[in-house]
C-alpha cells in the first residue's frame, strides 16, 4: 500500500498554492484566501507566515476599508523584490522583460530582428545583453527566480532544443543551453513554443481566464497555437503538440514552409494573405496585414476577396479544432487578430456550415486580451513555474 | 434564459407614415445583440422607442419579465437602460470625468465631490481595459473618434446598467479604432449586460454578436442566433426580409 502524501509534501503543495493564488489574483485578504482554497484560518496564517518570512510575499492593511469591524489582512506578492526573466523570440522582434512576482512587466527592451538565415549568435547576444542591462539595474535585495524564453519554433519538452522552425530557418538550436551559459545567472533557461505560451498566457491571464478549454491560434509569419484542454496545454509526446497551423486544411493547396501542402498556416499565414492582395514583396510583418484590413475596409475589392478567401480558410480550421476539442473559447492573437476581426463573417459562415451543431452552439470566439505581449507573459508564466511549485526550495537555491 | 429586455407587436408611426410594425425584439444578459437592417429600416427608431425618446403607439415593453411604462429618457435610465446614439452627445469643451457625469451630478440626491467623480471615472475606464486615454482631465476635443466612443460607452457602463445600446458606434472609425471598440463591446457583454450594437459592417456584426436581430422596411424579419446563420442569409434577410425558412412571409415573421 502507498502512503499517503506526507505532511511535508502538502505543505509544500499548500505554499505554491497560496503562492500561485496572489501571484495570479493580485492582493487577497487573509479571509478571502481561506474561503478559496478550502483551508482554515490558521493553516493559512502559518503558510502566510513561511511565504512572508521568505520574502515572496507581504501581508499588509488593505487600502480602503468599507465596512466596519477589523479588516482581514492583505496579502500581496513582493513584485518588486522576487523576479524573472522573460524572453521572446519571434520571427521579427527579440524582446526581454523583468517581470515581478504578480505578474508586473518591471523594466523590458525591445529589437528588430531582421527575417533571414538563423545565426544562434545574432539572437544570444542581443538578448543577454538587455539581461545584463536590466539586472544591473535592480536593487541588492531582489532575487531572480527563473528564465524562459518563447520561442517560434518546435521546442522539445525533454532538452529544450529547439528542433524545427521554418520561419525562422532554424533546426535543432540547443538555444536553452547557449542562453543560459551566456546570461551567467546560474539558472537554467526554460523554453517553450510561443504560441504554446501564449495560449497559457490567455488562459492564466487573458481573455480566456476561468476557461479552461480553450484553443489558442497564433499568427506570426506562420501560424502556431496551443490547446489548454482541462486546464493543462496539450504538449503530446516530445512537447510539439498543438501545431494547428500545420493541419492540411487543402491537400490541393499552396506550399507550407514545412514541406507539406494546405497547411493551415499555407493558407492564412501572412504570406497567402499579402499574396491574395496582391501586396507581397513590398511590405511584410504586421503593418502589411493592417495595411490589407484598413483597404479592404474603405472598400478595395481585391483586398476584400483576399481576407475572405484566407477568412473561409480559417473558419475550416477552427471548424476542425472545435469538432476535434469542443473547447469553449477559441482566441485569435497576433496578427489573426486583425484578420478575425476584418474577415469573421466570413469565418463564421464556415464554422456554422462545417463544425457540429453542439460544439459551436456555446463557443465562444474571442480576440487576444494580451495583445503582442501574449507570447512574453507566457514565458514570464513558464519561468515563474519553478518557484509556484516549491516556493521555499527555489528560493532557498536563488538566494544562496 | 429570459431576456433584460422584451418588446412585443412595437407600432410607430411619424403622422401618416407608419415606420415600425408589430416589432418584436429581445436582448439577453451577457450577450452582444445586433440589430440590422438597411437604411431607414427602423433600427434607430426601435432603439429611441426602448431610450423613452419616441412614445410607442401600441404593443408591450417588459424589463425583466415585467411590463413597465417608458415615457422618457429618465424612465430608461431608471431601469439601467444606456444609450449610445447615433449622433452621440458629448460636450467638447468639457474633459472625460465632467462628461461622464454630466447630467448626473445630483443622481438619488447625492451630491458627488471631484475626487469621488475622478475616481469612479478612473475605475470604470480601467474596469473596461481602457488604456489609450491619457489622461481622464483632457478635454473631450481633443480625442480621436474611438476614444469619444469609448467615453461615450463607459458613461453608459459607469451607472451600473444592464442594457447598453450602441448605435453605429463603428461607423465613423477607421480599423484600428474599430477593433478597440468592438473588443470593448465584447468585454461589456463578458461583464454579464445585454449589449445591443446597430451596425451595417457585417464583419463587425459576425465578429463580436451572440445573436441578430434584422430589420425589414420596419417589421423584424427573423431573431436568429449567430451560430445559426451564415453572410448570406443575413443579407438576404436584410435587403428581402427572408431567407428559405427564416424571415417574412406576407409580412408576418416565420
Ligand atoms: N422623427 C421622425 N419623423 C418622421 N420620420 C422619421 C423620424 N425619424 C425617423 N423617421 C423615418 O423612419 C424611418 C426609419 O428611420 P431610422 O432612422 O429608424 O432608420 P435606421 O434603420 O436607423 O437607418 P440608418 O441605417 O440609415 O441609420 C425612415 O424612413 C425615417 O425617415
Ligand atoms: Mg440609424
Amino acid at each position: 500500500m502507498r502512503a499517503g502524501p506526507s505532511q511535508e509534501e502538502i505543505r509544500r503543495h499548500n505554499l505554491g498554492a497560496l503562492l500561485r493564488h496572489v501571484h495570479l489574483s493580485g492582493p487577497t485578504s487573509r479571509a478571502e484566501l481561506t474561503s478559496r482554497m478550502g483551508l482554515n484560518r490558521s493553516t493559512i496564517m502559518a503558510l502566510t507566515a513561511d511565504l512572508t518570512a521568505a520574502g515572496l510575499v507581504r501581508e499588509e492593511l488593505p487600502r480602503e476599508t468599507g465596512r466596519a469591524g477589523r479588516p482581514s489582512l492583505v496579502v500581496r506578492p513582493e513584485s518588486a523584490r522576487v523576479y524573472v526573466f522573460a524572453l521572446d523570440v519571434g520571427v521579427d522582434r527579440l524582446v526581454a522583460a523583468r517581470v515581478g512576482l504578480g505578474g508586473a512587466v518591471l523594466d523590458r527592451r525591445e529589437t528588430v530582428r531582421r527575417r533571414g538565415p538563423f545565426s544562434l549568435e545574432e539572437v544570444v547576444g542581443p538578448l543577454a545583453a538587455f539581461a545584463r542591462q536590466m539586472h544591473r539595474r535592480t536593487r541588492p535585495d531582489t532575487v531572480c527566480v527563473g528564465v524562459a524564453a518563447a520561442f517560434s519554433g518546435g521546442v522539445a519538452q525533454s532538452d529544450g532544443v529547439v528542433r524545427f522552425g521554418p520561419n525562422m530557418g532554424s533546426v535543432d538550436v540547443p538555444f536553452g543551453e547557449e542562453m543560459a551559459r551566456r546570461l551567467a545567472l546560474g539558472l537554467p533557461v526554460t523554453v517553450g513554443n510561443d504560441a504554446n505560451l501564449a495560449a497559457m498566457a490567455e488562459h492564466l491571464r487573458g481573455v480566456g481566464v476561468g476557461c479552461r478549454d480553450l484553443v489558442y491560434l497564433h499568427g506570426d509569419v506562420g501560424v502556431g497555437g496551443g490547446v489548454i484542454a482541462g486546464g493543462a496545454l496539450l504538449g503530446g509526446h516530445q512537447g510539439f503538440g498543438g501545431e494547428v497551423g500545420h493541419m492540411v486544411v487543402n491537400p490541393q493547396g499552396r506550399l507550407c514552409g514545412c514541406g507539406s501542402r494546405g497547411c493551415l498556416e499555407a493558407e492564412v499565414g501572412e504570406r497567402a494573405l499579402l499574396e491574395a492582395a496582391g501586396r507581397f514583396g513590398s511590405q511584410v510583418g504586421r503593418e502589411a496585414v493592417r495595411a490589407v484590413v484598413s483597404a479592404a475596409d474603405r472598400g478595395d475589392i481585391v483586398a476584400q476577396a483576399a481576407l475572405s478567401r484566407v477568412g473561409d480558410w480559417l473558419g475550416l480550421g477552427v471548424a476542425n479544432l472545435v469538432n476535434v476539442f469542443n473547447p469553449e473559447m477559441v482566441v485569435f492573437g497576433g496578427m489573426l487578430r486583425e484578420v478575425y476581426l476584418g474577415s469573421a463573417a466570413q469565418v463564421r459562415s464556415r464554422l456554422n456550415l462545417d463544425a457540429l451543431s453542439p460544439s459551436r452552439e456555446h463557443l465562444r470566439l474571442r480576440t487576444t486580451a494580451l495583445g503582442d505581449d501574449a507570447t512574453l507573459v507566457g514565458a514570464a508564466e513558464l519561468a515563474f513555474a519553478q518557484v509556484l511549485a516549491d516556493p521555499l526550495e527555489v528560493l532557498a537555491r536563488a538566494g544562496s | 434564459m429570459t431576456p433584460v429586455l422584451e418588446l412585443r407587436g412595437i407600432d410607430k408611426s411619424f403622422g401618416p407614415v407608419q415606420v415600425l410594425h408589430d416589432v418584436a425584439f429581445s436582448v439577453y444578459p451577457g450577450e452582444v445583440t445586433a440589430l440590422v437592417g438597411d437604411n431607414g429600416a427602423g433600427k434607430s427608431t426601435l432603439v429611441k422607442c426602448v431610450g423613452g425618446i419616441h412614445p410607442i403607439d401600441s404593443g408591450e415593453y417588459l424589463f425583466e419579465g415585467k411590463p413597465v411604462q417608458v415615457g422618457s429618457p429618465r424612465d430608461a435610465a431608471g431601469l439601467g437602460i444606456e444609450i449610445v446614439y447615433q449622433d452621440l452627445a458629448l460636450c467638447d469643451n468639457l474633459d472625460i470625468v465632467q462628461n461622464m457625469f454630466l447630467g448626473r451630478e445630483h443622481k438619488r440626491g447625492i451630491v458627488l465631490d471631484e475626487d469621488t467623480m475622478e475616481e469612479m471615472a478612473a475605475r470604470t475606464l480601467e474596469s473596461l481595459s481602457v488604456r489609450t486615454v491619457k489622461s481622464i482631465r483632457q478635454h473631450v476635443s481633443s480625442l480621436s473618434g474611438g476614444q469619444r466612443q469609448t467615453v461615450a460607452i463607459a458613461k453608459a457602463v459607469l451607472w451600473n446598467s444592464k442594457v447598453v445600446i450602441l448605435d453605429e458606434p463603428t461607423a465613423a472609425l477607421g480599423v484600428a479604432q474599430t477593433a478597440q471598440v468592438l473588443e470593448l463591446v465584447r468585454r461589456l457583454a463578458d461583464q454579464g449586460l445585454a449589449v445591443v450594437l446597430i451596425s451595417h459592417n457585417m464583419n463587425d456584426v459576425f465578429a463580436v454578436s451572440d445573436r441578430i436581430a434584422a430589420l425589414y422596411l420596419g417589421r423584424m424579419a427573423a431573431q436568429v442566433k449567430t451560430s445559426d446563420v451564415t453572410h448570406a442569409q443575413v443579407v438576404e434577410l436584410i435587403t428581402s426580409g427572408r431567407s428559405g425558412d427564416l424571415g417574412l412571409t406576407n409580412g408576418v415573421p416565420a
